[in-house]
């Protein structure tokens, strides 16, 4: 490849500053973080009172929160170890921002478990009381375990555009420059070392999957083993895992689009990209949607008594405007627009991603919340409040700073580090050239 | 002339409303108390009085009317033995203090008053009780017989009492089961019953113990009168427990192996392949500097 071409791709990747949407965005951002936090200091002083939970629905939209997150960060191991096991190589510009979004989504996940919490100061607890046979125990070993291989993941192709990054000494500035030598000032493009990295990511590619698989099975079971109408599913695992790919596959679609378009990559993430994960997308969507009629289509058809309360709460009850609106948004509709081939033009295909996450985001809050409404055993002469549930104001601010400290973490992941591999875009168009 | 009238008489209407309707607020119920007496295994007596009262056309239980119970038919300040207040059953129970002992001596027949007080809504209520002091026994005999027998005081003797129901059971949850499916025997001549113990599986404590009860309920003239008696004829119960197990719903500590070896061995594989990977970061660190 000519020198110049390679100089224009690093150019074209390497870390851009914040224009004015930037900043707007970031304070924005920063702005619902802080009254995120606001909230979550006054749930600290007044304690879980603040919030509407209570003896019925000790579960809300924290909780809700932590299986969006927990669901959205399987899609560091769809793009980056599914598609790379198979030998796919269309989705390397992807690669990186799937496993951003994979670290934000889970660290964000181990958070909002604390949030949940009314003694946080008490989570040690977990460790120094924990029993192994509780399903918590696993998320909590699950969850960092997925953490440390999606940081690896994030880590090793990351080492040769460090060492790029580590020539623009100027650009950079005296803080990034530190960073960057830091994290990978021995990093020497020698011939060694890419085999060590080489072996790493396929490894970590390996490992990644079912520990990814574990994960959300494990917060499946958090719901499953316990026997309650809407839960008591011996399918649950499977279900958790085919929404989770479908959520982390919409966000990917979002972040292609957001990326591609305010840093100008349209040459890297091209419409080709939005046409095949626009594919992915719709494949993944059917297949949540067949575990979706599996979950409710069987139960309705047997309509057991303590089940029958539940389910009509969600077909044509209190709940059923946001059930059919999550079942719409998240699956439906993005299926009829991705289907069509004009439908997976950026635009479209981000409108559905749209569409996919948002509605992901009330399917969690279906699975968590109308199940806790319909005990076996109703509790005697309980307030009538206990009997339904809406966050307050403080949940939907906490609840709110987090995802926007997901996003937070994306917004300056992307500042420092190239959201796109230089690298792996040099080789792969130098492989394309030569063939 | 007429209108100041009809004025007058408006406002004299209005005045006694009040009055008419607070005399009707102030009517009371009558209360009704039953006085029962107990003798204990006799070692202790007990009385207990059950309040009740005519509410919507029913006898209904009247709870929290305080009690006095009198020793003689006189509820004199003297003769006072316990008060009590009725609870949510409208019972209120007080035991026969040793105080009395030299009243309770100076006759074969006792009586007994209560007095209830009056309240907002109920009448001072009395009830009284006379009965004859007696006394029962029980006993085995060879071939898991159980005997009982009903003695009541005549001048200074215990005499045996002939045709009175006598329950012969084992105690059992807070009741009395019968030790067969007969389940009253009238005392004969001789103030006794004879009753097979046809109960064989009955569990009873760590050493088989269970305890026989005989006893006489509501008698007109006798009160309540119960003895007990405990006997090795039941099972032997062995207290099992699985808090020590290792099962799926046991404390910390106490999970199955085939799960701790399977958690164990899955967290130390997959942190060995990150160690692994953390060692190989090392190794391209050292191939940096070489």
């Amino acid at each position: 490849m000519e020198k110049s071409a390679e100089n224009k791709i690093i150019e074209d990747l390497l870390p851009q500053k914040f224009g004015k949407q930037g900043t707007i965005w970031v304070i924005s951002l920063l702005a619902v973080c802080a009254l995120g936090f606001y909230a979550y200091c006054r749930q600290l002083y007044y304690g879980l009172e603040v919030t509407a939970l209570r003896d019925y629905a000790s579960w809300g939209i924290y909780i809700s929160n932590f299986v969006f997150f927990v669901a959205i960060s399987l899609v560091g191991s769809l793009i980056t170890a599914v598609l790379r096991l198979t030998d796919v190589h269309w989705s390397t510009p992807l690669t990186r921002i799937a496993e951003i979004i994979a670290v934000s989504a889970i660290s964000f996940a181990g958070l909002i478990i604390i949030v949940d919490m009314g003694r946080p100061d008490r989570f040690y607890n977990l460790f120094t009381h924990g029993r192994l046979q509780s399903p918590i125990i696993w998320d909590v070993i699950v969850i960092t375990t997925y953490l440390f291989i999606s940081l690896l993941l994030l880590y090793f192709p990351l080492l040769p555009d460090l060492k790029i990054m580590i020539g623009f000494k100027e650009r950079n500035g005296k803080y990034l420059q530190k960073l960057y030598e830091f994290l990978g000032s021995f990093w020497k493009n020698k011939p060694e070392q890419f085999k060590i990295t080489d072996k790493a990511i396929n490894i970590l590619s390996v490992t990644i999957i079912p520990v990814a698989f574990a994960i959300h099975t494990v917060t499946s079971w958090l719901f499953a083993t316990t026997y309650r109408p809407g839960w008591d599913s011996t399918n649950f695992g499977a279900y958790f895992i085919s929404g989770a790919f479908l959520v982390g596959a919409g966000g990917v679609l979002i972040a292609m689009y957001v990326f591609r378009t305010h840093y100008k990559l349209e040459k890297y993430i091209t419409d080709e990209h939005f046409n095949k994960m626009g594919k992915i997308v719709v494949l993944l969507a059917l297949v949540y949607l067949y575990f979706n009629i599996n979950e409710f289509l069987v139960p309705a058809f047997k309509m057991k008594k303590a089940e029958e309360e539940h389910l009509m709460g969600l077909f044509t009850g209190e709940f059923s405007p946001i059930f059919w609106f999550a079942i719409s948004a998240s699956m439906l509709v993005p299926i009829l627009i991705l289907i069509f081939k004009k439908g997976r033009t950026p635009k479209w295909a981000f409108f559905a991603g749209i569409l996919v996450v948002v509605g992901s985001w009330f399917k969690r809050f279906l699975i968590v919340t109308p199940t806790l409404l319909h005990p076996f055993l109703p509790m005697h002469d309980v307030p009538k409040n206990y009997m339904h549930y809406f966050p307050t104001w403080e949940e939907w601010a906490i609840a709110g700073g987090s995802l926007a400290g997901a996003l937070l973490v994306i917004t300056f992941f992307a500042r420092i580090f190239p959201i796109v591999p230089i690298h792996e875009t040099i080789i792969e168009t130098d492989s394309h050239e030569k063939a | 002339m007429r209108k100041h009238k009809l004025i007058q008489l408006l406002v004299l209407v209005i005045a006694l409303v009040p009055s008419i309707l607070m005399a009707q607020a102030v009517e009371k119920n009558s209360l009704s108390l039953t006085l029962k007496y107990y003798n204990d295994n006799n070692v202790t007596h007990h009385l207990l009085v059950l309040a009740k009262s005519k509410i919507d056309g029913k006898f209904q239980t009247v709870p929290n009317i305080p009690v006095e119970f009198y020793i003689t038919s006189d509820a004199d300040k003297a003769n006072l033995i316990g008060k009590g207040k009725t609870d949510d059953r409208g019972q209120a129970v007080i035991e026969i203090p040793p105080t009395a002992k030299v009243e309770w001596l100076k006759s074969p027949n006792q009586n007994f008053v209560v007095v209830g007080a009056a309240t907002k809504k109920f009448d001072e209520g009395r009830g009284e009780l006379a009965i004859t002091k007696a006394k029962i026994k029980v006993d085995t005999a060879d071939g898991r017989i159980v005997n009982a027998k009903v003695v009541a005081l005549v001048d200074t003797t215990w005499t045996p009492i002939a045709a009175v129901d006598v329950i012969v059971g084992v105690r059992r949850l807070g009741g009395i089961l019968n030790v067969n499916e007969t389940q009253t025997y009238p005392t004969d001549s001789s103030g006794g019953v004879t009753a097979e113990y046809k109960r064989d599986s009955l569990p009873g404590d760590q050493k088989g113990n269970i305890t026989l009860v005989a006893s006489v309920v509501d008698n007109e003239t006798y009160g309540n009168l119960s003895s007990e008696l405990v006997v090795p004829w039941g099972t032997k119960s062995v207290y099992m427990t699985n808090f020590d197990h290792r099962t799926l719903f046991a404390r910390r500590g106490y999970s199955p192996l085939w799960l701790e070896i399977l958690a164990y061995s899955i967290v130390v594989a997959v942190w060995s392949v990150i160690i692994f990977l953390l060692v190989q970061i090392k190794n391209l660190k050292k191939l940096g500097v070489e």
